[in-house]
């Protein structure tokens, strides 16, 4: 019985340690660890900080880009937003 | 091990697997997780005790629940915090804060707030499973203890 419960336990910590460990942006080489960039409308600036400088709000849009190379290959999906954040709680107007 | 105790063990292996990689993650890119603690709508002056307390009560939690002794507390820490969890993201996806943050990155973080929502709900369940469980094996070894005195 205690084998069991043993290996039931080593098997759920070995799991959890090694997927985090998996996961984990140094080995998957996420974006978020590049420097980010946001796109102003006529060109692509330093977005800074995040959660600091800005913040990436719940939307279809690229909140921020980061840069390969010469192109900007988008990161964080959202808004971009530095102050006042709002989300609009009521659906778009359709116009008929 | 009968068919109760075998439950018992999954749940809590389960709940053990999900503090512990959510801690674990947490701590090994603190940097972004710090980032994503500012960008929800809390005030800015909790993101320092938060960013130390949930990792370390996950890692708790989890080592409270490989123990039979320490069992019972880790399964009621855990239905309170996933509760927290759960009213956080129903207040997020009810517009109760001026904005809704993204969720992004990470494996769990790449969930939708809806589908956190229902991630969530479903450990608040396997926690009060636990309780139950644990709460009729406790009495089942006392009455079992008691009698072998007889």
């Amino acid at each position: 019985m205690k084998k069991i419960k043993l290996s039931i336990m080593t098997l759920a910590i070995a799991l959890s340690i090694g997927g985090a460990f998996a996961t984990s942006p140094r080995v998957t080489q996420t974006c978020q660890g590049a420097t980010q960039y946001y796109f102003n409308g006529s060109g692509y600036v330093l977005a800074g900080k995040m959660g600091v400088d800005y913040l990436c709000t719940t939307s279809s849009n690229i909140c921020t880009y980061y840069k390969v190379g010469s192109t900007y290959v988008p990161c964080m999906n959202g808004s971009y937003c530095t102050a006042n954040c709002k989300t609009d709680t009521k659906p778009p107007k359709t116009q008929n | 091990m009968n068919k109760r105790q075998v439950v018992l063990e999954s749940i809590s292996a389960l709940l053990i697997m999900l503090f512990l990689y959510a801690s674990i993650s947490k701590f090994l890119d603190f940097q972004r997780f710090t980032g994503e603690m500012n960008n929800q709508p809390l005030p800015k002056s909790w993101t320092p005790f938060l960013v130390w307390t949930v990792p370390s009560l996950e890692i708790a939690i989890s080592v409270a629940l490989i123990f039979e002794r320490t069992r019972m507390v880790g399964f009621i820490t855990s239905l309170a915090l996933m509760t927290l969890f759960t009213v956080y993201a129903a207040a997020i996806l009810l517009h109760f804060f001026a904005y809704v943050p993204c969720s992004c990155g990470g494996v769990i973080r790449k969930l939708t707030w809806p589908q956190h929502l229902v991630f969530n709900l479903f450990f608040v369940g396997l926690s009060v499973m636990g309780i139950i469980l644990q709460r009729r094996s406790s009495s089942k070894s006392i009455f079992i203890t008691k009698n072998s005195f007889v």
